[in-house]
């Protein structure tokens, strides 16, 4: 809670993999969604994405990366895949289920 | 029976929370001719002091500590009723309350339990209480202890203001304030006055008597 | 001898020798180790906790290719709320706030959640929830998750409408005490399966129940059948976050498949967390103000170590004020903060913040 220089910023530079500046989510969600612990997790995501483990937290590598697979970047550029968009071809890329996905899809007309 | 086994028993009927048990070992040891001070000191109190362990440790409960209560306080009655005059073993008379603000009460009931089952007179004011009701029961029921609880950073604040009205009331002397909740710590304690800061009910109670000179 | 500049559990500075500085991180394992019963630090990991303190860095960090990703709890309450939750107030709304720990912190996953942030209040609110977080999952990338305190508390009087056991227990009602807990466990099992199905329905990405058992072993019991339930009919991850190291026994007997909760420490909470189906578990080791800092990380390394050992579900480490070996303090020092940020990367091994 609270402080959010303090608090939050600081575990994010100290120990956090960067979110989508990286593939921080993407781990994140094999976590969440799929119970993996993060050897793993991080090993799935590597796999799919053709990367090493270690160039998921590295910014240079990912930032390049997510442009090239249209996943969705944290800088906001024309063009690119963002919100429902990016989640659909994350969901693609790494062969999972998205709630917020299937649930457009349920709505997009046939 | 020998004082030592009696003195055990006492022990015992405060651990295993059994207040039938704790009355008949109250009358039995004065009967042996026990002062009530050597029974309560070196018995009740003692095993007040190990289920308290035992509560830090996690082996009992609040409910235990309850029942523990009732035991000490039945214990205390007898006796009490067989001291002289005027010489009856309140170990101290303490007013407490969580403060104005804050609803969070959990934390002060364990140490009301802890201190009733200590052999303290303790008014519960609740939580949510305003300043001035603090000071006024201290006053109405001639406190040595006034004990405030916080647990949020904005009402911690409160605390403060209840050391200012106990000087403006003129009793601050003659009381013991003690601070204590989540986001209380030692140096807040020594900001505002206060005479102790309690990490936990334990360590309430340590301080409490290490004031009062018990 | 040279002194290592460092701090107490309450943010205070303080200098300590590289002697007192190994004391007290031994001492505090050994502490944990005899508190919960578990394993003490070993010799390398006692090292390395003094080499993490003894840096001389104001910030210091994992080392490459270590980085964990973290969960939130509280929501974004630190950028639009008030004093209340240690927030700076910004005249944002709820959905741009969790949209600037996407793009600006960096986070990898974030909550949204109401301001009063239980779920009793909230569920009055629960329309105008479920409309930001379908804002926020059409928006943004990472995943969204709905967050709340079950806070059991405020199901008794008088803000609910079963008796305070708290004042119960002080007119030795013990029975009607531990009744009373029961039904508000009820209700607010009720309330909280009502409300994270609702979320379920909008497509949210998971549940974060926050402060779990800070009522008492009921508290507890609610969460973990709650949980079960979510996990039989819906989609949603779900965090479960404690509230404290210990599991207070405001009841003393209520038990899920058969082990007592209360008195359960971290590593024993992880066992009935998972059996109820949770997806993460976030475990809390309270701060003691009057220690110091690296005593602390210490302490809370020691438990959360065992708990990243015996688990099969991810672990993310509860690092927020006061517990896990930061600093009890509105403002956080930075250099504290660090140095328990990476302790649990590092030593605790933990699979996330």
């Amino acid at each position: 809670m609270g402080d959010p220089f303090g608090m939050s910023l600081t575990h994010a530079i100290a120990s956090g993999m960067g979110g989508i500046r990286t593939a921080g989510d993407l781990v994140a969600r094999m976590q969440l969604n799929y119970r993996m612990r993060l050897p793993e997790a991080k090993k799935y995501v590597a796999e799919k994405l053709h990367v090493s483990t270690f160039d998921l937290s590295d910014s240079t590598v990912m930032r390049n990366l997510r442009e090239e697979l249209d996943i969705g970047c944290v800088e906001a550029i024309p063009g690119l895949a963002k919100g429902l968009a990016a989640k659909a071809r994350i969901a693609d890329l790494l062969d999972i289920k998205i709630a917020a996905v299937e649930k457009l899809k349920g709505k997009l007309p046939v | 029976m020998a004082h030592e086994d009696l003195i055990k028993e006492a022990q015992e009927s405060v651990l295993s929370q059994d207040k039938a048990k704790a009355i008949d070992v109250a009358n039995r040891a004065l009967a042996a001719g026990m002062s009530p001070q050597e029974i309560m000191n070196e018995g009740f109190i003692v095993g007040i002091r190990q289920l308290g362990d035992k509560f830090d440790e996690g082996e009992v409960f609040l409910p235990e500590l309850m029942l523990s209560a009732e035991a000490m306080e039945a214990a205390m009655e007898i006796c009490n009723a067989a001291l002289p005059e005027g010489e009856s073993q309140s170990r101290g008379t303490v007013v407490i309350g969580t403060v104005e603000g804050d609803v969070h009460d959990i934390g002060k009931a364990i140490v009301v339990s802890y201190m009733r089952a200590s052999g303290f007179e303790v008014h519960d004011l609740g939580r949510d209480c305003p300043t001035d009701k603090f000071v006024d029961t201290a006053k109405e029921v001639n406190a040595n202890v006034v004990g405030a609880s916080a647990l949020l950073t904005a009402t911690l604040r409160k605390q403060r203001e209840i050391v200012e009205a106990l000087k403006e009331a003129g009793i601050r002397d003659q009381v013991k304030f003690v601070v204590g909740g989540a986001v209380c710590t030692q140096g807040w304690a020594d900001e505002i006055g206060a005479d102790a800061y309690a990490k936990d009910a334990g360590d309430g109670i340590r301080k409490i008597e290490a004031l009062l000179g018990l | 001898m040279s002194k290592i500049w460092t701090r107490m559990g309450d943010g205070s500075a303080v200098e300590m020798t590289p002697d007192e500085l190994r004391a007290d991180i031994i001492a505090a394992s050994e502490d944990a180790a005899d508190k919960g019963r578990v394993p003490p630090l070993e010799d390398n990991e006692v090292e390395k906790l003094i080499e993490i303190f003894s840096a001389p860095w104001r910030v210091i960090g994992v080392e490459p290719g270590h980085e964990v990703p973290l969960t939130k709890d509280e929501t974004a309450c630190t950028l639009v709320s008030s004093q209340l939750s240690s927030g700076a107030h910004l005249p944002i709304s709820r959905e741009a706030a969790v949209e600037i720990f996407e793009r600006v912190f960096c986070f990898d996953t974030m909550e949204l959640g109401w301001i009063d942030y239980s779920f009793k209040p909230a569920k009055a609110m629960v329309s105008l929830d479920q409309v930001s977080i379908e804002r926020l999952l059409a928006t943004t990338v990472f995943p969204v998750l709905y967050g709340a305190m079950p806070n059991m508390g405020l199901y008794y009087t008088p803000d609910g409408p079963f008796t305070n056991p708290a004042d119960l227990l002080g007119m030795m009602k013990i029975d009607e005490a531990r009744q009373e807990e029961m039904k508000a466990a009820e209700l607010c099992m009720e309330d909280m399966i009502y409300m994270c199905k609702r979320f379920d329905e909008i497509g949210a990405d998971g549940i974060d129940f926050d402060t779990t058992a800070s009522a008492g072993d009921a508290d507890f019991w609610a969460t973990l059948k709650t949980v079960e339930e979510l996990k039989k009919t819906t989609d949603l991850g779900i965090e479960v976050g404690m509230s404290g190291e210990f599991i207070l026994g405001m009841h003393g007997e209520i038990e899920y498949n058969g082990k007592k909760l209360a008195g359960m420490f971290p590593h024993q909470q992880l066992k009935v967390v998972e059996e109820a189906g949770a997806d993460i578990f976030g475990p809390v080791v309270n701060t003691k103000t009057n220690k110091s800092a690296a005593w602390n990380v210490a302490r809370a390394v020691t438990f959360v170590k065992e708990v990243c050992k015996q688990a099969t579900i991810p672990i993310h480490a509860n690092v927020g004020m006061g517990v896990g070996g930061t600093p009890m303090f509105e403002t956080p020092p930075v250099d504290a903060l660090s140095r328990a940020s990476v302790a649990m990367v590092e030593i605790a091994k933990v699979d996330g913040l």
